[in-house]
């Protein structure tokens, strides 16, 4: 599972996610994901309702007498709020009063002074912590950025290569250019195909190609002897550009034609799909 | 919680007598030892009075979210003292018997949402044992055990696959097990 290659979660990866058990860099990233994405954000939620009732399923052990205190106390709440006030008679409280003032007298004003210390203390643990995650979230997102960053590169550098190759083919003399045409004519696409002998390859290269759905792809098709074989899928970029390079089928020995056919996404094993483009190839040299 | 975000110490008081065993029981099972299960207890609820808009009403129950922190910080607590070890067989069992319920302290603030959740969690205890044995174990491994999925195949001596199924229907079943809990 990689959220970062995908738009959205399955409910699967979402319950993996709610249950812990992803690894933590994936989970970074489910966790960057669901803060901007409310649908996910919801079957996390889900999936946290579920994981959340394994946890009340724990072994019931009651909580020590004595935790209460020391939460309020760590609260900086004084007392208790359900704490029961016993009420005495004014002259006896002022009794009480006086013992307890005496008692504790001498050592108020230190008592004091360590209980300031340890809240300073805490207020300055506290910050830390405070501190520590932002830092935590902060090292998270700029890894995510590092690797958005790394991943961009990579792209324009294999784009360029691309170029580069194509740039070769259309130089050599050894490389043929055949126009194929879309079938609609309303459709503006222009198409090229370039085999280029020279580095074994074949180019396709578009131009306002129209999007296809969510579930399908174009899939590249050379007949021989009267069969289609596939040369892969490809799709094209926002602006309907697409250029694609395949490796020149060695095992064929003629062409007779080529076709560009709508396949269900991940392409299919023979073709099947409307076909939008095509071209003659008998003319080829080979 | 909005009178524990209003500041309300007497709301804060309630809020912990309902839920501090629910999250000290947790708490336990993940770490095994009372002192750490006290530090973390003390941590969760400290943290809910300093932080209150952390929980988020309009993402769900508070209970949910309030179990997925007391994980965390338990799972947290049990990796960061290195105590981390590969646990032999079965996980404690969670097979208590009902009346174990009875061992809870009542809270006389309010016996029906007191009662309400002793209630969810005898559901969910009898929910668990509706699943095979080999996914309870899945789940409970990477929830409790802080385990990712490639460290309970390694525990179980099973391939990723197997356990990344046995979590998956582990959840499915759960799920509809407790629908009417929702």
């Amino acid at each position: 599972m990689d959220p970062a290659l995908s738009p959205h979660l399955s409910q699967e990866q979402a319950d993996e996610f709610a249950l812990g058990s992803l690894e933590p860099e994936v989970a970074a990233l489910v966790r960057l994901h669901i803060e901007e994405c409310e649908p996910c954000r919801q079957l996390v939620s889900d999936g946290q309702w579920v994981a959340s009732m394994i946890g009340m399923s724990a072994p019931p052990v009651e909580a020590p007498s004595h935790l209460k205190g020391r939460v309020l106390g760590a609260a900086g709440i004084r007392r208790s709020p359900f704490q029961t006030v016993v009420r005495f008679t004014p002259a006896a409280t002022a009794a009480a009063a006086i013992i307890v003032a005496l008692a504790s007298l001498a050592g108020l004003v230190s008592l004091r002074g360590q209980v300031g210390d340890l809240r300073d203390e805490n207020a300055s643990l506290d910050a830390q912590i405070d501190t520590a995650i932002a830092q935590r979230v902060e090292i998270t997102a700029l890894t995510r950025r590092l690797a958005d960053g790394e991943r961009a590169s990579s792209e324009i550098e294999a784009a360029a290569r691309g170029d580069r190759a194509l740039l070769l083919a259309l130089l050599s003399p050894e490389s043929q250019v055949a126009e194929i045409v879309p079938l609609d004519e309303t459709v503006p696409t222009v198409g090229r195909l370039v085999w280029d002998n020279t580095q074994k390859k074949v180019f396709f290269v578009a131009m306002s190609l129209p999007a296809v759905g969510q579930d399908e792809t174009y899939q590249l098709w050379v007949s021989a002897d009267g069969r289609f074989f596939s040369l892969g899928t490809f799709g094209p970029d926002d602006s309907g550009f697409v250029r694609y390079e395949t490796t020149l089928p060695q095992d064929l020995k003629s062409y007779e034609s080529a076709v560009v056919t709508i396949e269900r996404a991940g392409g299919s094993s023979s073709r099947a799909g409307r076909t939008v483009m095509v071209t003659d190839l008998s003319d080829l040299r080979r | 919680m909005l009178a524990v975000a209003a500041r309300d110490e007497k709301a804060f008081a309630v809020l912990y007598d309902r839920y501090a065993d629910l999250v000290f029981s947790a708490s336990m099972r993940v770490l095994e030892d009372s002192q750490l299960a006290e530090d973390a207890t003390q941590d969760i609820f400290v943290r809910i009075w300093r932080r209150p808009e952390a929980f988020i009403a309009e993402r769900g129950r508070f209970v949910s979210w309030l179990m997925s922190v007391v994980r965390n910080r338990s799972v947290d607590e049990f990796r960061s003292r290195g105590r981390r070890r590969r646990r032999e067989g079965l996980p404690a069992s969670t097979d208590q018997p009902d009346d174990a319920m009875a061992m809870l302290p009542g809270n006389a603030d309010d016996p029906l949402r007191e009662a309400q959740l002793h209630e969810e969690q005898r559901l969910v205890r009898a929910a668990l044992t509706t699943l095979p044995p080999e996914q309870k174990l899945a789940l409970e491994l990477a929830y409790f055990g802080g385990m990712t999925q490639q460290e309970v195949a390694l525990a179980l001596n099973e391939p990723l696959g197997t356990i990344k199924t046995r979590i998956r229907l582990g959840m499915q079943k759960l799920r509809r097990s407790l629908q009417d809990l929702a």
